[in-house]
């Protein structure tokens, strides 16, 4: 009796076998309201997508339901994984208005003092800059050098080739489950690509192309820097940009080749509701430089780690980055190295601050491959607290794979001493003022980096940030 | 009979088991492939005993009556120990390689020690406690109980090592409980030889005041898994030095845990390594301020040579904070030999191996100057002399 069942389970775990290998569209985790390829082709067909794109989407959505979701870092129970449809296809309407936006998105508008016209634009109901014009010029001048700058769904219109050949190739979609979520349904995002030796002088950014609606959560994001060609590229959203949809998994793919370099600006400041389980990674070739400078303030659960392949020899990449996590927040960031190639270098600058519960943690990764000699880092975290309610956690790890190595790293820990809090006070300034100057010391290396009005605004951010912080 | 022992013994080691050991108190990317360490161990059934003296001191007879400044007996399910020390045990503590090897060496240890140090007393002698496996004592599975009462002060050294050359087993576990005042200091020496396995755990509990010290000294086996984890009350202090030497094919894995759980505790880690030919090391370390631990300060350090080209090396600080007014500071550094010290060296008439064999037993040597034994620690210095040099036994 028993040799029987035994032998019957056995078939029907092969036939099932069988029937996943098969690239079948009628996938066997089908349900009623999970993600189904009829919604991809929807997608694909409304963007009117070349063959192989629509066949990428539909076999990262197979690689999506075989991943499972990373068992380490924050709780993201809270997001409806099994119905992940309503992040892709919201029922609601996206274009809603301005009376719609949460109450305390609007008061922060209207505390860092940005005009009425520019609330709409930023809480993403319009999602496209004034300043459009003052680029335009620009544009003009930089589509002559031969520069490409334009919307991924013209990109893959106008230049298939170039697209076909990098697309989700520095991210492929079995990397994690959210990249393959993201190769199956990504929608927007911007295509830029500088030819060889070519220097863009003024950063190009990216909340200047308006995008489609429903566009912002799953943008993919493709950079190309040929050899000797240089750009810094700003990242969107500099203020909460307010969403229905509270996934984002978004993907960042840049290539730094021989000899380039690209720095890659982010102020990332999502609405309170947020899931940013976002992608960014860079494969730079030989003598190439990227530069992350990276600001989390937003979103509910961050998990985000850009990382740099170091490909080429003498490949260099440097991250500076500062999260700073508020009331609710669970900010779990950091930066990831790969020294694949010998005389390599990376230099990371973590700085975080936590108050009033929230959770900061940096989680970083340094590899040097056994190829990867005469390889340096350095990975410096400094965590500031500014209560006993909040967390700051530090999970660096170090891996290496070879003895000509010179590899340093550092973190510390602590909080605004109360003397320093108190000689400012006795120069005339108050609690409040005398700890936003301490913070803001404490992220000044990053806020250097920045481009002024960014600058501004984070220093704004912190300030109001802080307040409250006190009695 | 003594050869058909010896077969069944072969067989047995035979049969191995996967263990998932050291796991990190907050896990990361799994592609890293650190969140714990994957080893089989051999499947060796606790009939392999061991039957030599592992208790060395002759000032501390196990026969004879022991005196009222310390109770030392060896381990035994019919020791009768005192009410409050059985209400410290019945406690089940999360400590460990595994739960597994930790229940194994709780339930049927063949040998460890219980010592009890009275009030207020001082207990100059170090106790040293010597294993030294064999084939006719494959196994050591030792269970040892430390108690140290209000302001009494303890050493005590475990030494671990082979009388030949066959595959033995270690597997122990180590508990601490170190009362108000109270300094102990425990120190314990791996150098097994290159086909045996070391597993060892130790928990302590540090009370107000108390000092806690652990010295730890891995020179050999082939997998050397080991494990410390403390719990800092109010204003204790735990102190942890430790040296490694990784040569040959050995894996060398190492969890450090400090839980600060009162109010100025302090931990200290400081630990230093030396990697040669393919040895694979992974170091975990983590400080962990929980809320309520305010004023307490805590730092880990790890300094790692890599002398071959060939070597891994893993390394995980982590820095977990709870409470914002404490002092917590990590730094790890891998590189090779410091080349100008090298070549200064070497216009000095040094050859370049005797060189880095010097500038190697420096960075060791405040470690091994910690230990209060002479004879141990020139053993030490020997051993790794020997293994640097890559001379046979």
């Amino acid at each position: 009796m028993d040799l029987n069942t035994n032998k019957k389970t056995m078939i029907e775990d092969l036939e099932r076998g069988l029937y996943d290998i098969k690239d079948n569209f009628d996938y066997s985790y089908k349900t009623e309201t999970g993600l189904t390829p009829e919604i991809i082709l929807q997608i694909s067909e409304q963007k009117n997508e070349p063959a192989w794109m629509t066949e990428f989407r539909l076999k990262s959505l197979q690689i999506y339901h075989e991943l499972d979701v990373p068992p380490w870092g924050p709780d993201i129970s809270e997001l409806d994984i099994n119905n992940i449809v309503t992040y892709v296809k919201p029922k609601t309407d996206l274009n809603n208005t301005w009376e719609e936006v949460p109450n305390d998105i609007k008061n922060t508008f209207t505390r860092l003092g940005i005009p009425e016209a520019e609330h709409k634009s930023l809480a993403g109901v319009g999602a496209q800059y004034d300043s459009e014009v003052v680029y335009h010029s620009i544009k003009e001048e930089l589509v002559k050098q031969g520069v490409i700058y334009t919307d991924m769904e013209s990109a893959l219109r106008e230049h298939e080739q170039i697209i076909k050949e990098y697309f989700m190739t520095c991210i492929p979609p079995r990397d994690h489950k959210f990249a393959a979520l993201h190769g199956a349904v990504w929608s927007g995002g911007s295509f830029v690509y500088i030819p060889e030796g070519i220097h863009v002088d003024i950063p190009l950014q990216s909340y200047f192309r308006s995008n489609a609606p429903g566009a912002g959560q799953f943008e993919h994001t493709l950079i190309i820097v040929e050899k000797g060609a240089s750009l810094h590229f700003i990242e969107g959203c500099s203020a909460p940009k307010y969403s229905v949809n509270n996934l984002h998994a978004g993907c960042v793919e840049l290539f730094v080749k021989e000899n380039a370099r690209l720095r890659y600006s982010t102020i990332e400041n999502w609405s309170k509701n947020m899931f940013n389980l976002n992608t960014k990674r860079c494969i730079v070739e030989k003598d190439g430089l990227i530069e992350w400078v990276s600001g989390s303030f937003g979103s509910k659960v961050s998990m985000l780690y850009p990382m740099s392949v170091l490909k080429g020899e003498r490949a260099r990449a440097e991250f500076t980055g500062v999260t700073f996590a508020g009331h609710g927040q669970v900010l779990d960031t950091g930066a990831k190295v790969i020294h694949a190639a010998p005389y390599t270098t990376s230099v990371i600058n973590s700085k975080s601050i936590s108050k009033d519960g929230g959770k900061a943690i940096y989680r970083g990764a340094l590899k040097v491959a056994a190829n990867a000699h005469h390889s340096k880092a350095t990975i410096s975290c400094e965590s500031l607290m500014l209560d006993n309610k909040s967390v700051s956690d530090t999970i660096p790890a170090l891996v290496l794979l070879n003895d000509e190595v010179d590899i340093g790293h550092e973190a510390k820990i602590g909080r605004i001493s109360d003397d320093a809090i108190f000689y400012l006070m006795s120069r005339g300034l108050s609690e409040t003022d005398a700890r936003a100057m301490i913070v803001r010391g404490f992220v000044e290396p990053i806020a250097k980096e920045l481009p002024l009005e960014y600058a501004v605004e984070m220093n704004n951010l912190i300030k109001l940030e802080l307040e409250g912080t006190i009695g | 009979m003594n050869t058909a022992k010896h077969i069944n013994r072969e067989e047995s080691i035979r049969s191995s088991t996967s263990h998932n050991l050291n796991i990190l108190p907050a896990t990361t990317y799994r592609w890293l492939k650190l969140n714990q360490l994957q080893l089989e161990i051999p499947d060796w059934d606790s009939k392999h005993s061991y039957h030599k003296e592992f208790l060395k001191n002759s000032n501390y007879d196990i026969n004879e009556q022991n005196t009222q400044d310390i109770v030392l007996k060896k381990m035994d399910a019919s020791l009768l120990l005192p009410n409050h020390i059985k209400a410290s045990l019945a406690k089940k503590m999360e400590y460990g390689v595994s739960k597994e090897v930790i229940e194994e060496c709780e339930r049927s240890y063949n040998s460890g020690v219980f010592v009890h140090v009275g009030k207020e007393k001082t207990i100059l002698n170090p106790i040293r406690i010597e294993y030294a496996l064999d084939q006719d004592n494959p196994q050591v599975t030792d269970f040892n109980l430390i108690y140290a009462e209000a302001n009494s002060q303890l050493t005590i050294i475990m030494d671990y090592s082979n009388s030949d050359n066959s595959e033995t087993i270690h597997k122990g576990a180590t508990q601490i409980i170190a009362k108000e005042g109270s300094e102990v200091t425990l120190v314990k020496i791996q150098r097994m030889n290159d086909k045996s396995h070391h597993f060892d755990s130790i928990f302590s509990t540090v009370d107000y005041n108390a000092t806690v010290n652990y010295i730890q000294v891995e020179l050999g086996s082939k997998n050397s898994v080991t494990n410390y984890k403390s719990i800092l009350n109010e204003a204790g202090k735990a102190d942890l030095a430790s040296i490694y030497f990784g040569d040959g094919k050995r894996t060398i894995d190492l969890n450090y845990l400090m839980e600060h759980k009162g109010r100025r505790s302090i931990s200290n880690i400081q630990t230093k390594g030396a990697l040669k030919d393919t040895a694979v090391k992974t170091f975990r370390g983590t400080i962990d301020f929980q809320l309520g631990a305010s004023k307490s300060e805590g730092a880990e350090e790890e300094y790692v040579i890599l002398l071959d080209k060939k070597v891994k090396s893993n390394a995980i600080p982590l820095l977990l904070c709870s409470e914002d007014d404490v002092k917590g500071h990590h730094a790890a550094s891998a590189g090779k030999v410091d080349k100008e010290k090298l070549f200064y060296m070497m216009s000095r008439g040094f050859c370049k191996e005797e060189a880095l064999k010097m500038i190697v037993e420096a960075s060791f040597l405040p470690t091994i100057e910690k230990i209060a034994d002479h004879e141990l620690r020139s053993i030490i210095q020997k051993e790794i002399h020997r293994r640097l040099m890559n001379e046979k036994l």
